[in-house]
């Protein structure tokens, strides 16, 4: 009986453990996100400063591909969008594994204090 | 992080002298001195790119003063070249997330500006973080030794026997439960006309409970007030708050403060008196109770930090209420008078005349009471010590004891004995307050304290409320006995004092 507990308590702390590495997986791809909102959002300012006599190059491999003043506007424009929404559902889905990992942590401490009261039974019985 | 840093603060804050105790703060320092330390960290590394970013503005003024420059060209790894630099003004600016713009010397240098604001900016959130952090482990530091029992820290406390003791504020109406005060005022009135006596309290109670069961509560609480405030007459030393006090808004707050709590203390009757009793001896040996509040140093290394415990005693309440030109005094003063003359009557047995006691001005309060006008042998206040009405008249006198004098002569002629005094001090002084409620007024007021205390007494038609000094006796008639019983005034007088200001001064205009 213990045993089965055991193995039970083993299994949930695995699953356990399992979340606790995707809540900080997406805790550090949202950082990343939020380093590359404020970078973007210094670019558009940056771009706002320059006039159009400007030629603004865009790094696409080992390429500087010329592009226009008003398209480099919107496509970062486009981009910070973008970043803004990918934070949104990294936002969600970290307090969705939040919870469910409160809920495992839960079951955990349940099973743990089974498996204390078994063992203490065994202990007795012995 | 933060909250784990308060969880452990919260932790540390509540554990006291345990074993708990240096482990908590000390992992709480450490946290402490670890995010101190990245602040530390990220401040040195933005500040040196503040610098960097400086130093670049330099270059870009500088670079398009010439045309071109001698360099050495760095050729591969390993290999420098002799070159020139040409083309000084053009400038290919990384903007970030691989956008480039090229741009002259001069709009560098504004984009260059505008990424310094962006470090400032950061700096300034690290230094207020690191502020933060710093503080809080000062505070951590604070609190240890504060538990530890070490530093210079004094622990101050205040046992608080009766919470009515303690009741300093003016409570409002809202905030209290079960607070109608007018009706209370009422009750009381009818309950007085019943009852006579304070002990009968338990028999009020059973006649309330008998009478009006809608009522019950409300009828038991004014019971306990009634008690309370017996009890406080017979103990001399404190004063309720509030059951006297009838005109002013503030006063019925107070009132109902005062009684709320005095059904609080109510409660814990039964260990109440006693403890009550010693609470107010305390206050009482100390010179001048009444104006002052005391405080009882003792040192004790209870908790493991020095402790200084403090008891308040009882200050008279002091209400002035705003009736046209004069302003009125409450029963404060009279109550004063009241206490005084008690406890001189307590201490020297004299007859009528309380000895002059020298004035002592402790209190704003109290240069008011003594520097007045003599009109016609009655002290009246003056608005200003520094004017004053008649020159002629001005007297500077101890009102408390001219007044106590004259009244006590009243008194005597109305053959009323010695604990009758109080009644007619506020009889005769009130124009608009209890007059009905003469001794319970006095003790009661001791019982609460103000920060702020002014008296101003307002020149009473004296006719007028004689009549109900010879009312009132013949509806106390077993009063005489009990006062000779007891030391302080009695129950009986309580009761009048209940009555609202509407139906005092109807009274008084009978």
């Amino acid at each position: 009986m213990a045993e089965a507990i055991h193995k039970k308590l083993q299994s949930e702390l695995e699953k356990y453990q399992q979340m606790q590495k995707d809540v900080s997986k997406s805790m550090t791809s949202r950082q990343k996100l939020e380093a590359q909102l404020t970078e973007n959002n210094i670019v558009k300012e940056e771009l706002a400063l320059l006039d159009s006599q400007n030629t603004v190059y865009k790094l696409i491999g080992p390429v500087l591909v010329k592009q226009d003043l008003d398209e480099a506007k919107a496509t970062v424009s486009k981009r910070l969008e973008y970043i803004n929404g990918e934070i949104q559902r990294y936002e969600t889905l970290l307090k969705e594994l939040e919870r469910k990992s409160e809920q495992h942590r839960e079951v955990l401490s349940s099973l743990q204090q089974e498996y204390q009261r078994a063992q203490g039974q065994a202990v007795g019985k012995v | 992080m933060a909250s784990t840093i308060h969880d452990q603060m919260a932790a540390a804050g509540k554990v006291k002298r345990s074993k708990y105790l240096p482990q908590g703060v000390e992992r709480l320092k450490e946290e402490h001195r670890k995010v101190v330390k990245d602040c530390r960290s990220q401040f040195e590394h933005w500040k040196k790119v503040e610098n960097d970013y400086e130093s670049l503005q330099e270059r870009l003024r500088t670079l398009p003063d010439k045309l071109s420059y001698d360099i050495m060209v760095p050729f591969g790894p390993l290999a420098f070249m002799p070159g020139k630099l040409v083309h000084t003004n053009e400038l290919t600016v990384l903007l970030g997330d691989n956008w480039f713009a090229k741009c002259s010397a001069k709009q560098a240098d504004a984009l260059v500006e505008h990424r310094k604001k962006h470090v400032k900016n950061t700096l300034d959130d690290l230094q207020k973080v690191m502020k933060n952090f710093q503080n809080r482990a000062d505070f951590t530091d604070d609190l240890e030794k504060l538990t530890g029992d070490t530093g210079d820290f004094v622990d101050i406390r205040e046992e608080v026997i009766n919470e009515e003791e303690v009741t300093k504020a003016k409570h409002r109406l809202a905030h209290k439960a079960n607070s109608k005060p007018k009706q209370e005022y009422l009750l009381d009135l009818e309950e007085d006309k019943e009852k006579k006596e304070g002990d009968e309290e338990g028999t009020t109670g059973v006649l309330s409970e008998e009478e009006l069961w809608a009522r019950l509560d409300e009828l038991e609480r004014q019971e306990e007030l009634q008690d309370e405030r017996y009890r406080y007459t017979r103990l001399d030393s404190t004063d309720t708050n509030g059951e006297d006090t009838t005109s002013s808004s503030e006063e019925e707050k107070e009132a109902d403060g005062g009684s709320d709590v005095q059904v609080n203390g109510h409660q814990k009757e039964n260990g109440w008196v006693p403890t009550s009793i010693t609470s107010q001896m305390n206050g009482t040996n100390g010179s001048h109770p009444e104006d002052e509040e005391e405080e009882d140093c003792d040192e004790e290394a209870g908790n493991g930090l020095p402790t200084i415990y403090f008891s308040h005693t009882a200050e008279f309440k002091k209400v002035r209420i705003n009736t046209g030109k004069n302003t009125t005094l409450k029963f404060s003063e009279r109550n004063e008078q009241k206490a005084q003359a008690k406890r001189k009557k307590k201490s020297g047995k004299s007859n009528g005349h309380s000895p002059h006691e020298s004035y002592k001005i402790t209190s704003p309060a109290d240069i008011y009471r003594v520097f007045v006008d003599l009109v016609n042998g009655e002290p009246i206040p003056r608005k200003s010590i520094l004017k004053s009405r008649s020159r002629e008249n001005s007297v500077c006198s101890d009102t408390s004891e001219s007044s106590t004098a004259d009244f006590e002569e009243r008194r005597a002629a109305f053959g009323r004995s010695w604990s009758h005094d109080d009644a007619t001090h506020s009889d005769t002084s009130d124009g608009i307050t209890e007059e009905e409620s003469p001794t319970g007024t006095s003790p009661h007021t001791n019982g609460c304290f103000e920060a702020f205390t002014s008296t101003v007494i307002e020149k009473d038609p004296l006719p007028c409320s004689i009549p109900h000094l010879t009312i009132a006796p013949p509806a106390l008639p077993t009063i005489p006995e009990r006062k000779l019983e007891e030391v302080g005034p009695e129950a009986p007088q309580e009761p009048p004092k209940w009555m609202s200001k509407f139906k005092a001064t109807r009274l008084h205009q009978k």
